[in-house]
């Protein structure tokens, strides 16, 4: 923090460059308060599976794929073919392996990975001291108390930065002295203020190579947990803002620390086993035989599962529609609309659905009635575009906030040293009455906020090109029906830790009621249609955008009505009404199904009111496709809630600008839900969010799993498994696009982020072709391989 | 009198769940979880009947099922009415959101299986006519206890937790088994009322108070031993509700019930003020300081045991059954809803920023909160009013005054001080209205206040001193909290002043265990 970079001497320089690549291995963790999933391999997304599993293994000792019984399952099942073997072996990169020895080796048992032993793992061996779980407990109390947002009434002192904070508590703290660190304190009062220099001088006692110091930073920092996970977030939010954090790099000098004290006490007994673990640092990641053999499998299943989309969707293909539809509706692309989206077009043929990411192309730095704090209501990768507010008058406004300040106030009289007694015996008894409100799940909903309103300093001319760029986006430039639906959703739970993983992704982790109704707002303006019309978008005059929320814990339908513009729709909404109400009774009898305990539709209300439900929907568990393409390839098509469907007709697409969109921003954010499941279900331990019945909210931000320690990143055991078998399959996400192959191929050059996520098997892509089959499939380096090469064939050699 | 037996059917129906709990241990046991939230139901209504008995019949205890003293009988009282209502309704609540909290869970059918024991042994506790089966329910208290902490048996950080109470706890119950066998040989009899009513001074019940008085420490895990109850997290949520609102009372119920026999010993009285006044501002100071929601929950109990403690200390008793009342029912609900700790810290920051007090509004905020004590005090009446009751009533209003001067401050619009004022007024009458029908309900029941002497005046002003130095310091402390002095006091407050690290050495609780 203190000191200049240009001032360290140049063999620290080469260490701060490999601290710095291992902050960016270490995926970011976001606060609860607004969660979105996570690709917990974002920082491994330029190397295959494979390698990915052969450095989690050496920095975690953690396996990343599931357990060989499970693919040895659907293979016996005929699930997984030889054939899906065969065509995975062709495209592996590693171990040079045949056939039978990757179908002999499902019925053994894969070496279990084992991670390199840190300082305190090896002193712990000999002193027979729990130093990593004490180390753990001592930088969790303190990192719990730095980070925290808010749940503390005494918050601590955070000048200059977390190695600088840490610095003042570590140095006061008796606690590992007591457990036989001997003058702990000194030491670390004697370390340098600059966190770079710490870690240079750790990195010299320790005897660090600076080939050796890339894992091993790595892995120092594994130890972290969420610590390092949410230091590595406020590094995102900074480079968002063209500016720069070095907190994760921080917190890797605070745990070397540690690891040089423990060597100084400890170094006579444990040296020669530490310099081998740093010689086996420099040696580069390459898989075992193992790891290539389960990469091979794991690919196998994920083509298994691609031949079955390819029959499912085979069988589809609606006609394509002629009239002027009743009702178009536009929902989010998330796969929970999918479910929805079949229910409601199953009720009337003048229907058309509409899919589109969910912050409906306005990502808005948002304010809530009586509310100082910015949402940012839009992905994360991208800077918020506009502001906007919810409105209401100024009294109103000022008696929310004196409302909310009084309960503030209440809540720190509440908290407070002495007046928590007074508040105890005062108000105790009135808790008889809330406990059971809450047990009978009594409680009240809460209202909708008025119509939000974008800043008034954005111009005509800016709207008009905002709301052509949506319309453009949505494949919706003509043929609109009487009333557009523009949907967002969120989801309501209550005493819910992880209410924001199931919210809209697209939306920043928030519900998406404010991007709908901004943007029905917007195209419903007189001013904005005059200038879509010189844009030649024709909007009719009797069209309307109608705003609304799809709740996807109950499949119901909140229609914003209350902002339209007057005019003669009553009717036609009323209609729709009863449309949507019969479509969730469908979506709700289709979902109770897959849910515990819920003894069909009906039941679903009262769960999303239970305080005690853990389970209370089962948010995008299942994902494991995306289709971009026009709605009839896909509709009539029952993809089981598994499908994220963006609408695209590529024949619309002038330049394939809104291609390059798709592959470049809904696609990654599919691909981080996809693959946030994918880790939260074959590594729980190392990525997953832990027992629900354990979580304990630290600092408003993460939850701990019971006392202490780190916070936990990912999906909570729960929300992936029913108790009996996963919810989810760990798959990679496949994507389905139905346009040519050369512009992707163009898109995929131009962003080389997007192309390592394809290129190295974190996301596969398919060609759709003009008859709606699976025709091409991507494999890597820019070049394209027959989708099924083998059928191909078959239908050949049946023609002649 | 039959009614007098009425209460055993709650814990009998809850120990039928056990038994039929026993037949299906795993994963989702059929109807059991209902059955045992219709069976804490059911104990919950048993309770009302009964006290609805004890209010028209007045207060006695049953026969003896059993022989020589040993076997179980029921004293229907005011206390005794009290726990049972509180205990069976806290038991219906956790019983009936455990039935879908832990559903998908390997062991649930255990689970609900030990919940059941935990809350059927307290009931026997509550109840108990005899001093055995005081002891008895009290060991089966602890013993089912650290079964449920060590529901994932796995976990190194319960079996750390569940190893420093196993010990505090066995402490408790030699502690415990000592005056029970010492108040046996001085008044010759198990029947607790009887000792009760001839209750008088001399070595042997002087010990046994020291002793009960010792086992209630240890229970209400008081400083040093405090340790244990910050950690056990480590088992699922509806155990620390259960722990916290049902079963962590015991050590108050257990003074509150032998009330009479205390007041023999005016020395033990005065260490239990100490105790608890020192526990009492040791953890409510260091709740303050922790970031994590149940962790802050827990230190937040501690203190109030403490204060509990104390009031029993002062001879309080009616005041502290009151607290244990309210305290169990605001924690099983702060337990159960801390998944809302997400939303609660995120609202906290959209209103703007918090309005700071300064010294003077921290000023006016007392002289102000003392002049509404005063006046309902006058409304109310303070005669008949022991000086202890209005001491401790003194130190409620410094807390009160903490939100008042939170509307003083000068930055708080006009709206938000007529707010405060008016919560702290509401605040303030309903205090002295729930202590006055505390007061009443008791009456006959517990004994009434000793006038104070020297020792019990000094204690008075020295808690007086201390809470309100403490309120003061917590109503400037923006003013002073940045300090780099206090960022010290703040890191080894934050630690508990290490004393839970000293229990872990003493008992090596971080020694690697080799996995087996």
């Amino acid at each position: 923090m203190f000191a200049k970079l240009e001032t360290l001497p140049a063999p620290l320089l080469e260490l701060v460059s490999e601290a710095n690549g291992a902050a960016r291995a270490i995926p970011p963790l976001f606060p609860l308060s607004a969660s979105v999933a996570v690709n917990p391999f974002l920082g491994q997304s330029d190397e295959p599976l494979a390698v990915s599993a052969a450095r989690l293994a050496r920095v975690a000792g953690a396996r990343i794929m599931p357990e060989r019984a499970v693919w040895a399952e659907k293979f016996s099942a005929g699930e997984i073919l030889e054939s899906d073997l065969a065509a995975a072996l062709r495209s592996a990169r590693f171990g040079r392996l045949t056939l039978a020895e990757v179908v002999a080796a499902v019925e053994t048992q894969a070496a279990q990975p084992e991670a390199l032993p840190t300082v305190a793992d090896l002193a712990a061996e000999v002193s027979g001291v729990d130093w990593p779980g004490l180390i753990e407990d001592r930088i969790g109390v303190w990192a719990a108390s730095h980070f925290d947002e808010g749940q503390a009434l005494w918050q601590p002192g955070r000048t200059g930065g977390a190695f600088s904070a840490w610095r003042e508590f570590a140095s006061r703290d008796l606690t590992p002295e007591i457990h036989g660190l001997t003058g702990f304190g000194a030491f670390v009062a004697a370390t340098n203020r600059s966190h770079w220099r710490a870690i240079g001088r750790a990195s010299e006692a320790l005897g660090l190579s600076t080939a050796a110091s890339g894992t091993a930073f790595h892995r120092w920092l594994m130890t972290l947990g969420g610590w390092a996970q949410y230091a590595r977030y406020l590094l995102w939010q900074a480079e968002l803002e063209g500016a720069t954090d070095n907190t994760v790099t921080e917190l890797l000098a605070i745990r070397m620390v540690f690891d040089e004290a423990l060597m100084g006490l400890y170094g006579a007994q444990i040296a020669d086993r530490w310099a081998k673990a740093v010689a086996a640092h420099e040696v580069p990641v390459t898989p075992t035989r193992d790891m290539a053999i389960d990469a091979v499998w794991q690919e196998a299943s994920e083509r298994a599962a691609q031949r079955r989309l390819a029959e499912t969707l085979e069988g589809g293909a609606a006609a394509i529609r002629q009239e002027r539809p009743a009702v178009q509706a536009a929902f989010c692309i998330d796969v929970r609309s999918e479910v929805f989206r079949r229910a409601l077009e199953a009720q009337d043929a003048g229907i058309e659905t509409i899919g589109f990411a969910g912050f409906f192309g306005l990502a808005s730095a948002h304010r809530a009635v009586g509310s100082d704090v910015v949402e940012t209501r839009g992905p994360v990768l991208l800077r918020p575009g506009v502001q906007s507010q919810a409105v209401e008058p100024g009294e109103v406004d000022l008696g929310r906030r004196y409302t909310a300040r009084a309960g503030r106030a209440w809540g720190r009289f509440k908290l407070a040293a002495v007046s928590s007694f007074a508040f105890v015996e005062a108000t105790g008894p009135v808790y008889a009455g809330k406990l059971v409100r809450d047990a009978l799940g009594l409680g009240k909903v809460a209202k909708a906020d008025p119509a939000p309103q974008l800043d008034p300093a954005i111009g005509p001319e800016a709207r008009v090109a905002m709301a052509r760029t949506v319309l453009g986006a949505m494949s919706l430039t003509s043929g609109f029906a009487r009333v557009v639906m523009v949907a967002g959703h969120g989801a309501d739970v209550t005493n819910n830790p992880h209410e924001s993983a199931l919210q809209c992704g697209a939306c920043g982790g928030y519900a998406g009621d404010v991007n709908a109704r901004l943007l029905a707002g917007l195209l419903n303006d007189a001013g904005v249609r005059e200038g879509l019309r010189a844009e030649g978008v024709e909007i009719p005059a009797d069209t309307v955008f109608l705003a609304a929320l799809h709740h996807t814990t109950t499949d119901r339908v909140t229609l914003f009505d209350q902002d339209l513009p007057s005019g003669d729709w009553a009717a036609d909404i009323a209609r729709l009404r009863a449309w949507l109400e019969q479509a969730g009774q469908l979506a709700r009898a289709e979902r109770a199904a897959r849910l515990p305990r819920a003894k069909g539709g009906a039941d679903i209300a009262r769960r999303a009111q239970d305080w005690a439900e853990l389970r209370p929907e089962w948010g995008l568990a299942g994902c494991r496709a995306f289709v971009a393409a026009p709605r009839h390839r896909t509709e009539g098509t029952g993809l089981a809630g598994q499908a994220f469907l963006h609408s695209y007709d590529w024949r619309r697409d002038e330049g394939f600008g809104v291609l390059e969109l798709i592959l470049t921003a809904p696609v990654v954010v599919a691909s981080w839900i996809s693959l946030q499941y994918y880790g939260s279900t074959v590594a729980p331990v190392l990525f997953g969010g832990g027992n629900k019945l354990l979580h304990n909210v630290v600092g408003g931000i993460g939850v701990l799993e019971g006392n202490g320690g780190a916070p936990r990143p990912g999906l909570p055991w729960q929300s992936v498994h029913d108790g009996e078998g996963f919810q989810h399959e760990a798959l990679r996400l496949s994507v389905v696009i139905e346009a040519p192959r050369a512009p992707m191929t163009d898109v995929l050059r131009r962003h080389p982020g997007v192309r390592a996520l394809f290129d190295n098997g974190w996301l596969h892509l398919i060609a759709m072709d003009d008859t709606g089959k699976l025709a091409w499939r991507y494999d890597s380096d820019l070049t394209w391989v027959p989708f099924a090469p083998e059928a191909q064939e078959d239908r050949a050699i049946a023609a002649e | 009198m039959w009614y007098l037996y009425l209460p055993l059917l709650s814990p009998l129906l809850l120990l039928a769940v056990v038994v039929q709990a026993r037949r299906t241990p795993g994963l989702r046991p059929g109807r059991l979880p209902k059955l045992a939230e219709s069976a804490a139901l059911a104990g919950f209504a048993v309770a009302v009947v009964a006290a609805l008995f004890l209010v028209l019949n007045g207060p006695g205890t049953s026969g003896l099922i059993g022989i020589w003293g040993i076997g179980l009988s029921v004293r229907l009282d005011a206390v005794s009415a009290t726990m049972l209502v509180l205990v069976s309704f806290i038991g219906w609540i956790v019983l009936r959101y455990s039935a879908t909290y832990m559903d998908g869970e390997a062991r649930q059918g255990a689970f609900t299986g030990g919940m059941a024991a935990i809350l059927a042994a307290v009931l026997l506790l509550v109840m108990s006519g005899n001093l055995v089966q005081m002891l008895a329910a009290w060991t089966a208290t602890s013993l089912v206890l650290g079964r449920l902490l060590l529901f994932y048996p796995e976990r190194t950080t319960a079996q750390r937790a569940a190893r420093k109470k196993a010990v505090v706890a066995r402490l408790s119950e030699v502690a415990l088994a000592g005056a029970v066998m010492l108040l046996i040989a001085a008044y010759g009899t198990t029947d607790i009322a009887t000792i009760l009513d001839t209750a008088t001074p001399g070595w042997a019940t002087l010990a046994a108070a020291a002793l009960l008085a010792l086992a209630a420490a240890l229970a209400s895990a008081q400083f040093p031993v405090h340790g244990w109850l910050t950690e056990v997290m480590e088992a699922p949520t509806p155990v620390s509700a259960l722990l916290h609102a049902g079963v962590i009372n015991a050590g108050g119920f257990l003074l509150i019930r032998m009330a009479d026999v205390m007041l023999t010993a005016p020395g033990v009285m005065a260490v239990l003020v100490m105790l608890g006044g020192l526990t009492a501002l040791f953890g409510g100071l260091v709740m303050l300081t922790q970031p994590a929601v149940k962790t802050s929950l827990a230190w937040s109990t501690i203190a109030q045991m403490a204060f509990m403690i104390m009031q029993c200390g002062l001879a309080l008793f009616p005041l502290a059954l009151l607290h244990i009342v309210a305290h169990s029912l605001y924690k099983a609900h702060a337990f159960l809803s801390a998944g809302e700790a997400v939303r609660n810290v995120a609202a906290i920051r959209r209103p703007g920023p918090v309005a700071v007090p300064s010294a003077r509004n921290v000023v006016q905020a007392f002289v102000i909160g003392i002049a509404i004590y005063g006046l309902v005090g006058l409304v109310i009446g303070f005669d008949g009013k022991s000086v202890q009751a209005i001491a401790l009533g003194v130190i409620l209003i410094f807390g009160v005054a903490y939100l008042l001067a939170q509307g003083f401050a000068d930055a708080a619009p006009g709206a938000l001080t007529r707010r405060m004022v008016i919560y702290a007024s509401v605040t303030s009458v309903s205090y002295f209205v729930l202590q006055l029908v505390a007061l009443h309900l008791t009456a006959g029941t517990l004994p009434p206040v000793p006038a104070p002497g020297p020792l019990e005046w000094a204690l008075i002003v020295l808690a007086l001193i201390s809470f309100g130095v403490v309120a003061v310091a917590q109503a400037t402390f923006p003013l002073w909290a940045m300090h780099p002095a206090a960022a010290g006091i703040r890191v080894h407050l934050s630690n508990g002043l290490y004393a839970n690290a000293i229990f872990d050495r003493l008992l090596d609780g971080w020694s690697k265990r080799t996995p087996a």
